[in-house]
């Protein structure tokens, strides 16, 4: 590795300056802080910090500091200096070229945006599922029965509109149930839709701005279609 | 949402699970059987979502409803803190999609704290008001570390849903609502007697 000459920092491509680079202490509250220090060799919180302030910052995302790190920000909670740790360390998310994604991440993304959910679910299964699991497991429930439960699909000018997180429908039904049995018991008036219901957005981990955004313009569409008054926000 | 579509604000009523919960109970509209939890201990993950970024995003946290839903169901001699908690909580180590990338080595390294953390407290249950972390603290460090006393972790809905004291609804509600699904379904050409499924 080349020498690196201090007066001449490179220009990053992660807008830092002066707010972080500069005002840095290295007092290492950050990495002291982060269960993730070390782990993987080499790497900690202050050090990708000092790396791009230096202009190493290919090197932080080329490494798998910033998929490693949770985002968890609690580095930049603790910052005294109020250096933005979380939001920098996304932002080398998002500079790593999208086929270089560790896992399926980046996959599901582009799954969500073309298909409308993270896993791809076709909508007809979607609707014959939540249909049969309104039986199943409300109205046919032996210790909390919900005599008249259903899912409402698209159903227009209800209170809340809600989102539903695309590991549940096939992997884990059953855990559906509990927000369908508090929307019973208060007998709110709520829907889902049944187009673009995905409340995941893996654009957030993936560093994906566009894709975020599409899927949070795509809650929003459902809400306006829908004429629903409330959204409930999805994590 | 805030920085892209400030303008969704006015337009919609934009509400966290926290706040829908804290009205329910608050309102009336959900009633909660005490016994259910009587005698049983819980201690509260704080996600980041919800607390640090929250904070940082939007400038709300919700430390206070948090802990108000768990009081309505918890007695509160049996609701025992991690320590550091709230906005201070460390990550159950799955955050930023940790739980779906290749890295679990690290996952696992990382959520050992959390395990630690909540093994200290001696509770038996664990709330995980968000999927990724009850899926890190269940399915990832429950059957991989020493957990202690805690034998559960529970989404913070899931919680509320096991306490409710639900009422079925009057005859003329059902008959009303299967109405509504009978329509719903026959547009979606939904038959849930069709033998082929
Ligand atoms: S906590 Fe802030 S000031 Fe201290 S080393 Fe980390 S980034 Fe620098
Ligand atoms: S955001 Fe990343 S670096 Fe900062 S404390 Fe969390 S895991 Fe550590």
């Amino acid at each position: 590795m080349e020498a690196l000459k201090l007066g001449e920092r490179k220009e990053g491509k992660l807008d830092l300056t002066p707010e972080m680079a500069d005002v840095c202490y290295t007092c290492t509250t950050c990495s002291s802080g982060c269960p993730i220090s070390g782990v993987v060799p080499g790497w900690d919180a202050r050090k990708a910090i000092r790396s791009i302030a230096m202009g190493l910052e290919q090197e932080v995302v080329d490494s798998k500091f910033p998929w490693v790190c949770t985002l968890c920000g609690r580095c930049q909670y603790a910052c005294p200096q109020g250096v933005q740790l979380q939001k920098t360390f996304r932002g080398l998310r998002s500079l790593r070229e999208r086929d270089k994604v560790p896992g399926p991440l980046h996959k599901g993304t582009i799954m969500n945006y073309e298909r409308g959910n993270n896993l791809g679910i076709p909508k007809f299964d979607f609707l014959f599922l939540l249909a049969e699991l309104g039986v199943e497991l409300m109205e046919e429930d032996e210790e909390q029965p919900c005599p008249g439960f259903y899912v409402p699909v698209d159903k227009e000018n209800a209170n809340i509109i809600v989102t539903i997180n695309s590991k549940e429908p096939f992997g884990e039904p059953e855990d559906m149930a509990f927000w369908w049995k508090i929307f019973y018991a208060a007998k709110e008036d709520w829907t889902v839709s049944s187009v673009n219901w995905e409340g995941v957005n893996w654009g957030l981990f993936t560093g994906d701005d566009e894709n975020m955004k599409i899927q949070v313009e795509r809650v929003l569409e459902n809400a306006r279609r829908l004429k629903a008054k409330t959204i409930l926000y999805p994590e | 949402m805030r920085t892209w579509f400030p303008e969704a604000y006015e337009e919609f009523n934009i509400v966290s699970i926290y706040e829908v919960l804290v009205d329910y109970i608050k309102t009336g509209r959900i009633k909660i059987n005490k016994e259910k939890f009587a005698n049983h201990t819980v201690t509260l993950h704080h996600p980041c979502n919800y607390f640090r970024k929250s904070k940082a995003a939007f400038d709300k946290e919700y430390t206070e409803e948090y802990r108000y839903i768990v009081e309505q169901i918890f007695d509160k001699k049996n609701i025992i803190d991690m320590h550091p908690n709230a906005l201070n909580n460390h990550c159950c180590g799955a955050g930023g999609g940790a739980w779906a990338s290749p890295y679990s080595d690290e996952r696992l390294t990382y959520g050992k704290v959390k395990a630690d953390q909540i093994k200290a407290t001696g509770a038996e249950i664990v709330v995980a008001p968000c999927h990724n972390c009850r899926d890190q603290i269940m399915k990832g460090l429950t059957p991989k570390f020493d957990m202690g006393n805690c034998k559960e972790t529970l989404y913070l809905w899931e919680m509320v849903a096991q306490a409710l004291i639900i009422e079925p609804w009057s005859e003329q509600e059902v008959k009303e609502a299967h109405a509504l699904r009978d329509a719903q379904f026959e547009r979606d050409g939904i038959d849930l007697d069709d033998d082929e499924y």
